[in-house]
């Protein structure tokens, strides 16, 4: 599902590697941690699978397209199949919750009967649906954050990127946002979620990957946030 | 592809960038009028040269007792100079150059200029054997005037032989270079309408980042993201053109047909279908650069 194979990254002008001899398999179905200090590669890293940015060397392969060879125009296509959340949730502020899922839809070409049953399917599978035509502004962050989870899952992606989805949530909404997120796993997506929350990731117990200087110093199923810290 | 749904995100792009898309219809709208100003005149140009060059001859003059003794040393021109003239237009070398030709004898001369000169105080003192006799000569093909010129020239008896079109060609160089004015400051116009619509387009762009952002992110392809942006280009552009073509339509109906057609009544001027056949041509010119220019200041911007 992904694979990645000897990456570095190295930014211009930038003393060490982002990323220094990366190697990962995450499978189909998987919910991975992405942990580590700020600076460690981890927004590299997801950058690099949304193929937003290309490594300096080394070969990624998603969802079966081989990222280095993908032609630009072929890459919008690509990102269809992947769903991406933020800290930052990333809303547009002048839109309805309702609004900004069906703007993903639009944005892509899907036709008005579609968009028309989709959002409230997925607003309903996030418990939102009666804030369907609350601007973002009339949102609590939890709320926010599901609106864009909702955004980010309309789609029905194979993948969903989560970067850091509950730094700016407190402890008691962050739990409702990785219940929603196992949900979403169970269905058979793959979640790969870069957090610095300690709490979360002993809780989950999944597989941890753990970041440090631009290499991957741990990789072990059902473990916990780590000792180094 | 949604075309309602790419043509609101335009509007939407419009009204929150009103005043450049504003600014952009101006620039776009002058400088479409000096474009159109200047094809008027091309085409005044034209319908002119076509009417006068037709009526044009070729004026072969026979000495008279005024003419300066170096070019007519015997004086008044006799009846064996008429002959020779009319001999050599009848020969067959020349014969088949001319249209028609007809002679003028110095009382026809002088009723022509009392007629031209009516007005004029010269018209009194102007006696008929001081004007020319002169043999008008109409050419198939104006451009051969030289032709002719070169049969006549020096030989005894005429004193001139003149191409009436050098005389028009001053107006029409007049004429000419008040177009090439009218192109040049249309070019530095566009010119900075183009410059205009691509800053206009990457500030529209800025305005919408967090909007492009999320494109991006969810997988809009470069054209559903680029669209909305190079129409709001062309619209601006397109506005400003027909804008134009009304002007150069009013220009049309109120100054040329209106006090110029009415002024000189033997002219032909250009008229409302003149400046209706250039308006398509202005709308392309205006939407065209539009969208290269949109289509260049958006593509640089989303490369970044």
């Amino acid at each position: 599902m992904i694979s990645i194979s000897s990456v570095s990254k190295q930014y211009k002008g930038a003393p060490r590697a982002a990323l220094e001899n990366v190697s990962l398999e995450i499978d189909k179905g998987e919910f991975v941690f992405l942990v580590g200090a700020s600076g460690s590669g981890k927004s590299s890293l997801m950058r690099m699978i949304l193929r937003e940015d290309l490594p300096t060397s080394g070969s990624i392969h998603v969802l079966g397209e081989n990222l280095i060879g993908i032609p630009n125009r072929r890459v919008p296509h690509f990102r269809r199949k992947l769903g991406v959340v933020f800290q930052d949730f990333r809303l547009l502020p002048n839109k309805t919750a309702a609004q900004n899922v069906a703007f993903s839809l639009e944005v892509i070409g899907k036709s008005r009967g579609f968009i028309a049953e989709a959002v409230p399917d997925v607003l309903r599978l996030v418990g939102l649906e009666e804030k369907a035509n609350n601007l973002p502004s009339e949102l609590s962050g939890g709320e926010q954050q599901r609106i864009a989870l909702a955004r980010a899952i309309v789609n029905k992606p194979a993948i969903l990127l989560a970067d850091e989805p509950t730094g700016n949530l407190d402890p008691a909404t962050s739990i409702d946002i990785m219940s929603l997120l196992e949900r979403i796993n169970l269905s058979g997506t793959t979640i790969v979620m870069a957090t610095h929350d300690r709490g979360i990731v002993d809780r989950g117990q999944k597989r941890v990957i753990e970041l440090s200087q631009g290499k991957i110093v741990r990789d072990a199923r059902g473990a916990s946030y780590g000792v180094g810290e | 592809m949604r075309f309602s749904f790419v043509f609101s995100e335009m509007g939407i792009a419009i009204r929150r960038n009103l005043s450049m898309v504003i600014s952009v219809i101006l620039v776009t709208f002058i400088s479409l009028t000096f474009v159109g100003t200047a094809g008027l005149l091309q085409q005044q140009i034209g319908s002119m040269k076509t009417y006068w060059y037709d009526k044009a001859q070729v004026a072969i003059y026979l000495c008279t007792e005024t003419s300066p003794a170096e070019v007519c040393p015997q004086g008044e021109a006799s009846q064996d100079v008429q002959d020779t003239v009319t001999e050599r237009l009848k020969s067959a070398t020349l014969a088949e150059y001319i249209d028609k030709y007809y002679f003028e004898n110095h009382q026809q001369a002088y009723e022509t200029f009392q007629e031209e000169f009516k007005d004029n105080s010269v018209a009194k003192y102007v006696k008929p054997e001081q004007l020319n006799e002169t043999f008008w000569v109409n050419l198939k093909d104006p451009n051969q005037a030289p032709i002719i010129i070169e049969s006549f020239n020096g030989l005894s008896g005429v004193e001139e032989v003149k191409d009436q079109r050098t005389y028009l060609d001053q107006i029409f160089s007049i004429l000419n270079i008040a177009s090439l004015a009218a192109l040049s400051i249309a070019a530095l116009m566009l010119f900075s309408a183009v410059l205009l619509i691509s800053t206009t387009i990457r500030l529209s762009a800025v305005m919408r980042r967090r909007e492009i952002g999320i494109m991006r992110l969810v997988g809009a392809s470069n054209f559903y993201i680029q669209l909305p942006f190079i129409l709001e280009g062309v619209v601006a552009g397109v506005i400003g053109s027909l804008l134009a073509g009304g002007a150069i339509l009013g220009i049309v109906q109120v100054f040329v047909q209106g006090f110029l057609a009415t002024q000189l009544p033997f002219t032909s001027f250009v008229g409302i279908p003149d400046a209706l056949a250039l308006l398509p041509l202005l709308v392309a010119t205006g939407g065209g650069l539009a969208a290269i220019a949109a289509a260049s200041a958006i593509r640089r911007y989303l490369r970044v």
